[in-house]
């Protein structure tokens, strides 16, 4: 049985048939126990949120299922917690031990080895993430998953991170570029493999990286000089020293950088995410994300909205608004034989996303 | 006989099939002719949709049936509940899961403030001595051993706390007016808090304070508070990197800083030793502290004693006539321990980065 695309006129393959007055008794009961436990309960809340907006996916002509646990969750919080808390009890309290105790050097050799560490778990953290989010997502019973580990990619992600360091920051579109190849390239979906871009890694997003890069250093050069200006046409309004004006100059500045910053990083994320999710495919399917500026600029100015009008009880809205965003921009092309897609032969990981959730990082 | 649609977990095939009850079993028959019989007890719930459940089977995964709600009679017994918060909530209603977790948690926040308390004294002092040693160990080297210093040093601590026991209190070469309590009788007195002390009155006020958390075990009760903070709560409510910063920061809480400043008190006029100097330490404290602002961290003194404001009062209140804390000759000794020291000439360490540096 060939799902046929053509028969849905008017369809992109993605549409989201949330509300949110059916998401609301989901959210707030969900923070009722989270906060009544703890936060113990929030393994729960996360799977039964996902659970709502995974069954409100539709994708071709069936929806989304999430299949994951709140138990597997914690299992994997309790896993990721035993990788770190020796690390941190290092970082804590070893580097104070052996600061006290006059060594000094190996404190900083230690501190900068254990930053490393982290910092490719970090990598790991993010793989491990999405292959846990493919593995428990089904349509039409068959899912997703990985038969890669994720060390190699862990290895190429803190390389790529010290080059970005390295490079001041001029390299990261093509390391963002390779980083989201790199994992996605080693996911599968039933018995197909994703399918990644292997073009240039940069083209249509280093001119809006530049502008995120360069703008900044433009705002610091105009406002040196409007503050020469200032100072060497002596301008002193009545009762405000030098130093007043001065602090009021870098407030507004501050001010003005905070309002501009969504203006000049959604372009570059814009560009970015239609370039990596419209150079992917998985069997004959091409997907493509459609999301502009203005729609990403809609995104974040109705969450801040939102939150200020609700007195922060919007919060539990954030995750809903943005799959919502995501499926809603997400559009795929092409033919799929339902009977060609077997199930995946991938391992169950019991990890869940422990190690990403420890680091506050998403799958995507 | 009922229709309905099925996945089978091995493609993504849809397949038309019936389904009807055949005692403990669901019996479901494909194209009309290939039948599958399922035990009934390893069907499970997967979801509600509109106009429709979905089940699963336990051992398929991906298996999965679609049926057009409501469901007739004989085939809902068969099949499993619908489930809704998680099972454990489900089977007990959320009101009451929400009145268990009210009540848990309380207990659970009353016990992590109470137990520390209750705990401290169980931890045998070896421990905390062997774990003050391996933390501090020389101190890198910073010990000053100026003549007559260390001899005028302990010679006050026993006149405060003449039965305490094991007590290890040294001054060190980093220049910071501050002192602070160590796991393991471990006293740390930094040298610029003697220069800044205008007389060995005042310096025995500060240091009654920290023999005062010595003899309260606050050390062991701040180590046992953050970790079972850091354990219990930071760790299930997540955000391991300020839960990492919480257990950085040994603290003690303001009534063991009142507490300390009480013993302190009672230890001078023991002594014979008045508190009323004690108070112009702080006061003069406050103000150079104040001008210099933040920038110094917790390089200063109040950063790592935050108490109240009327500290200094409460010390001056319980000023007596006193005999002076210790003579001219051995306070001079001891605010030169360090200057007189050989060892820690040339080993004055730059102001700001004296801890990390070299």
């Amino acid at each position: 049985m060939d799902v046929d695309l053509n028969t849905n006129a008017g369809q992109d393959g993605f549409s989201f048939h949330g509300s949110w007055r059916e998401f609301l008794p989901i959210a707030t009961t969900n923070l009722l126990l989270t906060v009544v436990t703890l936060g113990f309960y929030r393994f729960w809340a996360t799977t039964r949120e996902r659970k709502y907006l995974w069954s409100r996916t539709e994708f071709l002509d069936e929806r989304l299922e999430w299949a994951g646990t709140g138990k597997e969750m914690f299992i994997g919080f309790l896993v990721a917690l035993a990788v770190f808390l020796p690390l941190i009890l290092f970082l804590q309290f070893g580097i104070q031990a052996l600061i006290l105790r006059g060594e000094p050097v190996i404190a900083v050799v230690g501190s900068f080895t254990t930053y490393v560490a982290l910092l490719y778990l970090i990598g790991l953290a993010s793989f491990r993430a999405l292959r846990y989010r493919l593995s428990r997502t089904y349509w039409r019973g068959i899912r997703g998953g990985s038969d890669d580990a994720g060390w190699t990619f862990a290895r190429s992600y803190l390389v790529r991170a010290v080059v970005n360091i390295l490079t001041i920051g001029l390299m990261v579109p093509w390391n963002m570029v390779g980083v989201w190849r790199d994992r996605w390239s080693k996911m599968s979906f039933g018995s197909h493999f994703v399918q990644v871009g292997d073009g240039s890694r940069v083209d249509g997003i280093m001119g809006r990286w530049l502008l995120l890069y360069l703008t900044p250093l433009l705002f610091i050069m105009i406002g040196g000089l409007l503050a020469g200006f200032m100072m060497a046409t002596g301008q002193k309004p009545a009762g405000a020293g030098p130093t007043a004006k001065a602090m009021g100059l870098a407030l507004a500045m501050v001010g003005i950088i905070y309002l501009l910053l969504p203006f000049i990083v959604m372009p570059y994320f814009a560009a970015f995410y239609r370039k990596v999710v419209g150079e992917m495919s998985l069997g004959g399917l091409s997907f493509s994300f459609n999301a502009r500026t203005t729609d990403w600029l809609k995104l974040i100015f109705g969450h801040i909205g939102l939150v200020i009008i609700t007195l922060g009880l919007g919060l539990v809205f954030i995750g809903y608004r943005n799959w919502a965003f995501f499926v809603r921009h997400m559009s795929v092309t092409g033919d799929l034989n339902t009977a060609d897609l077997a199930q995946s032969t991938t391992p169950l990981r019991s990890d869940a996303e422990g190690l990403a959730d420890a680091f506050d990082i998403g799958a995507i | 006989m009922t229709s309905a649609w099925l996945y089978d977990g091995e493609t993504a095939r849809r397949q038309a099939v019936t389904v009807s009850k055949r005692g403990p079993f669901l019996q479901i028959v494909h194209d009309g002719e290939r039948v599958e019989v399922v035990p009934a007890d390893t069907l499970t719930f997967i979801e509600a949709r509109s106009g429709e459940l979905i089940y699963g089977r336990s051992e398929r995964p991906g298996w999965r049936l679609g049926l057009a709600a409501p469901l007739p009679a004989d085939i809902a017994a068969l099949l499993p509940a619908e489930t809704r918060y998680g099972r454990w909530i489900d089977r007990i209603g959320i009101g009451p899961a929400v009145a268990i977790g009210l009540v848990a948690s309380a207990a659970v926040l009353l016990g992590v403030r109470a137990l520390p308390h209750l705990l401290a004294p169980m931890i045998p002092d070896s421990w905390m001595h062997r774990y003050g040693d391996a933390l501090v160990g020389d101190f890198g080297g910073k010990y000053c051993n100026g003549p007559g210093g260390q001899a005028a040093l302990d010679q006050l601590a026993r006149r405060l706390a003449p039965t305490a026991k094991g007590l290890n209190i040294r001054v060190v070469n980093i220049p910071i007016v501050n002192a602070a309590t160590l796991p393991g009788g471990n006293i740390v007195v930094f040298k610029e808090l003697l220069s800044e002390s205008g007389s060995p009155d005042e310096f025995a006020g500060v240091l009654a304070h920290e023999l005062a958390h010595v003899e309260h075990r606050d050390v062991t009760e701040a180590m046992v508070r953050e970790t079972g903070f850091g354990l219990v709560l930071g760790s299930v409510g997540g955000d391991m990197g300020g839960q990492a910063h919480q257990m950085a920061s040994l603290s003690y809480s303001r009534t063991a800083e009142t507490a300390a400043d009480r013993t302190a008190i009672d230890m001078l006029h023991r002594a014979g030793i008045s508190p009323g100097p004690t108070a112009d330490f702080f006061d003069r404290m406050a103000k150079t502290e104040g001008r210099l602002g933040a920038s110094l961290g917790p390089l200063t003194y109040f950063s790592t004693h935050p108490v109240s404001k009327d500290r200094a009062a409460i010390f001056r209140k319980a000023g007596t006539r006193s005999e002076p804390a210790l003579d001219r000759d051995s306070w001079d000794a001891l605010v030169d321990i360090c200057h007189n020291d050989p060892a820690q000439q040339g080993r004055a360490y730059d102001r700001r980065f004296n801890i990390i540096g070299r």
